[in-house]
């Protein structure tokens, strides 16, 4: 396989105003790494791939592609969206319709009907497997292969940098996952450094190397996609993500031979990971140590009765509050002191007859509950 | 593709009984003068004669030289314009773009009046124009005036439209795969407004074929200057029926030609999918 491209790391900071809207970003990607920009709808995460691409001015910033400076509001450095060298994919790809796929593909070739130009387009024919669509409309097109010509067309030119905008999501979900496995492998082999624009969990975790997360036109955190997606440490990330059980709690009793401490609230007691930062500050001066701690909903097992002799060390009885749908499975609400939320199978709903009213044990780990957010009071 | 079903067929009640009648009648209405003409034009002897005579082929002659001009100057400074009416939202645009529609509601003949005021002798301008040795009114230059005052419109809004339909996506797209501004409008965004710039084209050249009142008013009637076809036949109708009915026979099959031209211009394979 043979992308080759000169790879140097794209990086920038900008500051957007769209309207009332204002954007303040920056970001670093290195050659052959996917940064996600995660967050919901308006974030601010397609204006931050518009302003790299040129497609919007922003009112400061600085913009390297491919090692060149395509913007410097200081310097008034300007160059335009053709001259940048990229590679942009949008949701609806925005084939050319009145194109066939291979005129799709070289459009952006200087030298699309030489030799070399015909080669580079058959070469990426046969990368993504279009063999034999060339000569269609893109609306004779599945999806999935309108998809693989979107991203063709891209790549054909040699980008320096690829900008993604949520390249998946009118796809359906078994679709998504063959071409996510696709672009990473292709990914693999061409080293340009890629924003991917999501909103999609799974994506983040299965494409991203670093995760950004924004909202409303902040980054509120960047790091690894285990460490923002997994078990995020802000608690508006956490919320963002969709964590979903947060409890606001108050440090009650430290364990540091069990790196545990025991956390208590209206109702409710949980024994949770110590804390570094928190066992520091542990001598008593009189203040109480404030924390939210999140649990996911498909860490916690639901029991018909208690489990004593278990290794879990949270076992909550509770009364089912409600039970709903949530394809593929089930969420049941249990009310054990606060409300908490667990997603079960539809197999396991079945054979332990959950209805409302039912009385249940919640059993999770210490080790799954995880501190959001932390302050003194 | 699925088909309908015969039950979906009878229960649209509506569109079988009034779209019915009113098809029987638009179609009787619309085809009983262009028959009777037909007919009466067949029962002539000296059809053949009439068509090829002097008169009606240096009318059909200046019809199609002024309507090409005119169509020239339409498309070329027309096709900028409507991308600029179609791309801008500011509001002298907005003004700009409800003056186009003016014409299509000014009758022909006021347009005819006004372009005297402003270009005849005694216009605005018209003693101006003179002193640098030009001389509208009365002149060929005022038939290509006054059919690009009558039919500009119709391109103009036709071709905005075609822009509008055009996403800016698309053109977003073309520049971040390289190509300039300039190359991306002559690839995408033209090609893709095409249809209906030609649908645009064809009402405007059949506008401008039909000009009459304004024509009148500015340019007059001189056989081999300003008489155009509609002209024509009505100076023919003055001395003799046959003259004025072989000229309509002339138009009336070059706006069924111009129809088809019209169908075959505008169809494309991708049409409708963008």
């Amino acid at each position: 396989m043979t992308i080759q491209t000169v790879a140097s790391t794209a990086s920038g900071w900008v500051e957007c105003r769209v309207g009332g809207f204002q954007l303040e970003t920056a970001w670093e990607v290195k050659p052959g790494q996917v940064l996600v920009l995660f967050g919901p709808s308006g974030a601010g995460k397609s204006t931050t791939l518009r302003a790299i691409a040129g497609l919007l001015r922003p009112a400061r910033g600085h913009i390297e592609v491919g090692g060149q400076v395509v913007y410097d509001g200081k310097a008034g450095t300007w160059v335009p969206t053709h001259g940048r060298r990229l590679g942009y994919l949008t949701q609806q790809y925005h084939l050319f319709p009145h194109l066939k796929v291979e005129a799709n593909i070289a459009f952006g070739l200087p030298d699309g009907r030489s030799a070399a130009g015909r080669d580079r387009v058959l070469e990426l024919i046969s990368l993504f497997q279009l063999e034999g669509l060339t000569d269609r409309y893109p609306w004779e097109l599945s999806g999935g292969q309108q998809q693989r010509v979107a991203l063709a067309r891209a790549l054909a030119s040699e980008p320096a940098m690829l900008l993604l905008d949520e390249p998946f999501a009118s796809l359906d979900a078994e679709l998504r996952r063959t071409l996510r496995r696709e672009l990473r492998a292709m990914l693999a082999q061409s080293p340009v450094p890629v924003m991917l624009v999501t909103h999609d969990r799974e994506e983040a975790l299965a494409l991203g190397d670093s995760v950004q997360v924004i909202n409303e036109g902040r980054t509120l955190v960047t790091g690894e996609p285990l460490d923002v997606l997994g078990q995020p440490g802000q608690g508006r990330v956490a919320r963002l993500v969709g964590v979903e059980n947060l409890f606001d709690l108050t440090v009650q009793e430290r364990n540091p031979r069990d790196g545990t401490m025991t956390c208590v609230g209206p109702g409710l007691r949980l024994e949770v990971p110590l804390d570094s930062q928190i066992s520091d500050s542990g001598t008593p001066d009189g203040g109480q140590d404030r924390v939210t701690v999140g649990i996911r909903a498909s860490d916690i097992i639901l029991a018909k009765e208690d489990l004593p002799g278990s290794s879990a060390r949270n076992r909550l009885p509770g009364q089912v509050v409600s039970v709903e749908s949530r394809p593929p499975g089930y969420a049941v609400t249990l009310d054990c002191g606060q409300p908490m939320r667990c997603h079960i199978t539809g197999a396991a709903l079945e054979e332990m007859g959950i209805q409302p009213g039912q009385r249940l044990w919640a059993v999770f780990k210490a080790s799954s509950c995880f501190l959001v957010d932390q302050n003194r009071v | 593709m699925a088909t309908l079903s015969p039950v979906s067929r009878i229960t649209n009640q509506p569109a079988g009984i009034f779209g019915g009648g009113g098809a029987v009648l638009y179609v009787l209405f619309i085809g009983l003068p262009v028959l009777a003409l037909l007919v009466r034009a067949a029962q002539q002897s000296d059809f053949l004669d009439a068509v090829t005579s002097d008169a009606a082929l240096s009318a059909l002659r200046l019809s199609l030289m002024t309507s090409i001009v005119s169509m020239a100057v339409v498309v070329l400074l027309g096709t900028p314009f409507a991308y600029l009416l179609a791309r801008s939202d500011r509001l002298w645009a907005r003004l700009v773009g409800s003056l186009v529609e003016l014409p299509l509601v000014l009758p022909p003949v006021v347009a005819g009046v006004a372009m005297l005021m402003a270009f005849g002798r005694n216009g605005l301008v018209g003693s101006e124009l003179e002193s640098i040795g030009l001389k509208i009114p009365f002149t060929t230059t005022a038939v290509v005036f006054a059919q690009i005052f009558v039919a500009s419109p119709f391109f103009i809004r036709s071709a905005k439209l075609g822009f509008q339909s055009v996403a800016k996506d698309y053109e977003d797209i073309a520049q971040t795969l390289g190509v300039s501004p300039w190359r991306t409008f002559f690839r995408i965004t033209l090609p893709l407004a095409a249809p209906a710039m030609f649908t645009g084209l064809g009402l405007a050249w059949a506008r401008a074929l039909s000009e009459f009142g304004a024509t009148m008013m500015f340019a007059g009637n001189l056989t081999g200057e300003t008489q155009t076809m509609p002209l024509a036949i009505m100076s023919a109708m003055e001395t003799s029926l046959d003259g004025a009915l072989a000229l309509s026979v002339m138009l009336l099959a070059g706006s069924i030609l111009g129809l088809v031209l019209l169908g075959l211009l505008t169809r494309r394979r991708w049409q409708g999918r963008s």
